[in-house]
């Protein structure tokens, strides 16, 4: 048994990654393609941008326009990749086993000779798809479209922001999927991890620049910051780190829940 | 030792229990039939069996494995096949796929000749399937790598009526080659056709275990009779009619007597029409067993 169950259900997730990852990527060109305009613009944005406020900034990682790591950094990172896709990959873990176990599909599987351990790692597996494939084409097309309009950016660092976001979406992941196992709806998962998501983020960002920054610990969106890699070249190797390990317990807790409940 | 064992098999769902203390015992080689009415807990049993929910007191043994081990029941999944009610699948995969699947899980030394016998459009993505098409699926997967215990829950709702026969045929055959069937029904006609022997639950409590020749005698028929001129119950008088029911110019009555009887009493009223069909279940239960399991 080779990871049948994994092969399986990624299978049936290849063509939503697929169709994901082009439309992100059509839109990150499209961002791309912006830049220059707004480059070569006579208006001083950086001047704007430096009058909005700390958490407007810090939240959006808007930091600078002026430079094409600043900008794809805020218009298409923060936004697209650490705001949306977080979401994106709660809520498709938070249908994996609701919906499974609510329509009791899961039932044929587990009366075949697969552990409920296995089940849950094999389906988890599946579940990396789409970033799978997002993070093998989506650095490509942004570094591509930089080239072409002549303002490129440092492959380095923009593989760097891919990498140490995969920690970051695993949390994502994990907070949906504990939600999948503990709850046996598929709507009260996927919204809840939605929920709690944006909720994280929002807390994070309000929290930026406040006496209460510290409230904004408990976010993953903390501990990821696409803006600092990009602008600053500044890669926390520590957060990443952490956000793996909270990833790794996630799995660990959805393990303990779906081991001894009933399904 | 006994192919399916349930010794005290007890389940708690908050308030509700689902399942009573059960006892009883479905023997290698026999198609035992596990009837009750809706809500009765025949699923959650059938749910512990499987390792699905975990039993609150109790327990039972599933080809030697006792079902509160995960690894012990994991270890003989590969000898027992499941067939649900109205199985739910994955409709964005073929038919093919799914076997496919299945057959890496557990295998399938029997999926040509189960495809022989049971025809669901393999090419076609499965939300596109009917019911009958969803449960020949089904059946295909819950036999097809050969096991030696099959666990079916409401299993042929769906089926045409020529597959149904069909398929109760096949159940005899894989029966006289030694497997052993745990069949869970509403239908009392569903039942009497494949079972040997039948176990009774209601409301969580299992009634009686027995044969099906003596439930059936027991269950009786229910008999419908248009007369010329109103008959009343004193002109029926004889042994095994419960439930006598007048309107108008027919009667209704549950009968478990002689049929002879019955019909040589018939000769004295000019009769319209008879009709006679399976008693509902719940009937059965209420005559037979009384009402002193609740209601």
């Amino acid at each position: 048994m080779g990871l049948d169950t994994t092969r399986y259900e990624a299978r049936r997730r290849i063509r939503g990654s697929v169709a994901l990852t082009s439309i992100l990527a059509a839109f990150a060109v499209l961002v791309v393609y912006l830049y220059p305009s707004i480059a070569e613009s006579s208006a001083d944005i950086d001047a704007l941008i430096q009058a909005f406020p700390e958490s407007v900034r810090q939240g959006l990682g808007i930091e600078a326009y002026s430079s094409i790591e600043g900008f794809v950094a805020a218009e298409l990172y923060q936004f697209l990749w650490i705001l949306l896709l977080g979401l994106y990959m709660a809520y498709t873990a938070g249908g994996a086993f609701a919906g499974d176990i609510e329509s009791k599909r899961l039932y044929l599987v587990l009366a075949t000779p697969i552990s409920r351990a296995r089940l849950l790692v094999e389906k988890t597996l599946a579940l990396l798809t789409p970033l799978v494939v997002l993070n093998l084409v989506l650095p490509l097309v942004v570094f591509g479209t930089t080239i072409l309009i002549d303002y490129p950016i440092d492959p380095a660092y923009l593989l760097a922001v891919h990498a140490v976001s995969i920690p970051y979406h695993l949390v994502c992941l994990g907070i949906g999927q504990v939600l999948s196992i503990a709850f046996s709806r598929g709507n009260t998962a996927q919204l809840g991890g939605i929920a709690i998501i944006f909720l994280l983020f929002l807390l994070d960002s309000v929290t930026a620049g406040t006496d209460y920054e510290w409230l904004g610990r408990v976010s993953p969106t903390r501990y990821v910051d696409p803006t600092e890699v990009l602008l600053e070249e500044t890669i926390r190797i520590g957060d990443a780190v952490f956000l793996l390990a909270v990833a790794l317990l996630l799995l660990f807790a959805s393990l303990l829940v779906f081991q001894s409940r009933d399904v | 030792m006994a192919t399916v064992e349930v010794q005290g098999l007890t389940k708690r769902y908050g308030e509700t229990l689902a399942n009573d203390h059960l006892e009883f015992a479905v023997e290698r080689g026999e198609i035992f039939g596990y009837l009750g009415p809706n809500g009765s807990g025949k699923s959650t049993t059938i749910r512990q069996l499987l390792g699905f929910h975990a039993p609150t007191e109790g327990t039972a043994t599933v080809l030697g494995a006792d079902v509160r081990d995960e690894a012990a029941l994991q270890s003989v999944k590969d000898r027992i096949g499941f067939l649900p009610g109205e199985p739910a699948f994955d409709g964005s995969v073929t038919g093919a796929e799914f076997l496919d699947y299945h057959a890496r899980l557990k295998g399938d030394p029997r999926r040509e000749e189960l495809l022989g016998l049971f025809t669901p459009p393999l090419d076609r993505k499965i939300r596109e399937y009917s019911t009958g098409n969803k449960q020949m699926l089904g059946i295909v997967q819950a036999f097809m790598h050969d096991p030696d215990l099959v666990v079916m829950d409401e299993p042929t709702s769906g089926l045409d009526p020529l597959k149904q026969e069909a398929f109760n045929r096949f159940l005899r055959g894989e029966r006289d080659d030694g497997k052993t069937v745990f069949f869970s029904s509403h239908v009392l006609g569903e039942v009497r056709r494949v079972c040997d022997r039948v176990g009774i639950i209601r409301q969580g409590r299992l009634i009686t275990v027995e044969n099906v020749e003596e439930l059936l005698q027991r269950g009786g028929k229910r008999i419908r009779i248009h007369t010329d001129t109103p008959l009343r119950a004193a002109d029926l008088d004889l042994d095994g009619i419960v439930e006598f029911e007048t309107e108008g110019r027919e009667v209704q009555f549950t009968f478990t007597g002689d049929y002879d009887v019955l019909f040589d009493e018939l000769t004295t009223h000019h009769v319209i029409d008879v009709e006679i069909e399976e008693p509902p279940i719940e009937e059965v239960f209420l005559h037979f067993y009384g009402d002193e399991h609740g209601t």
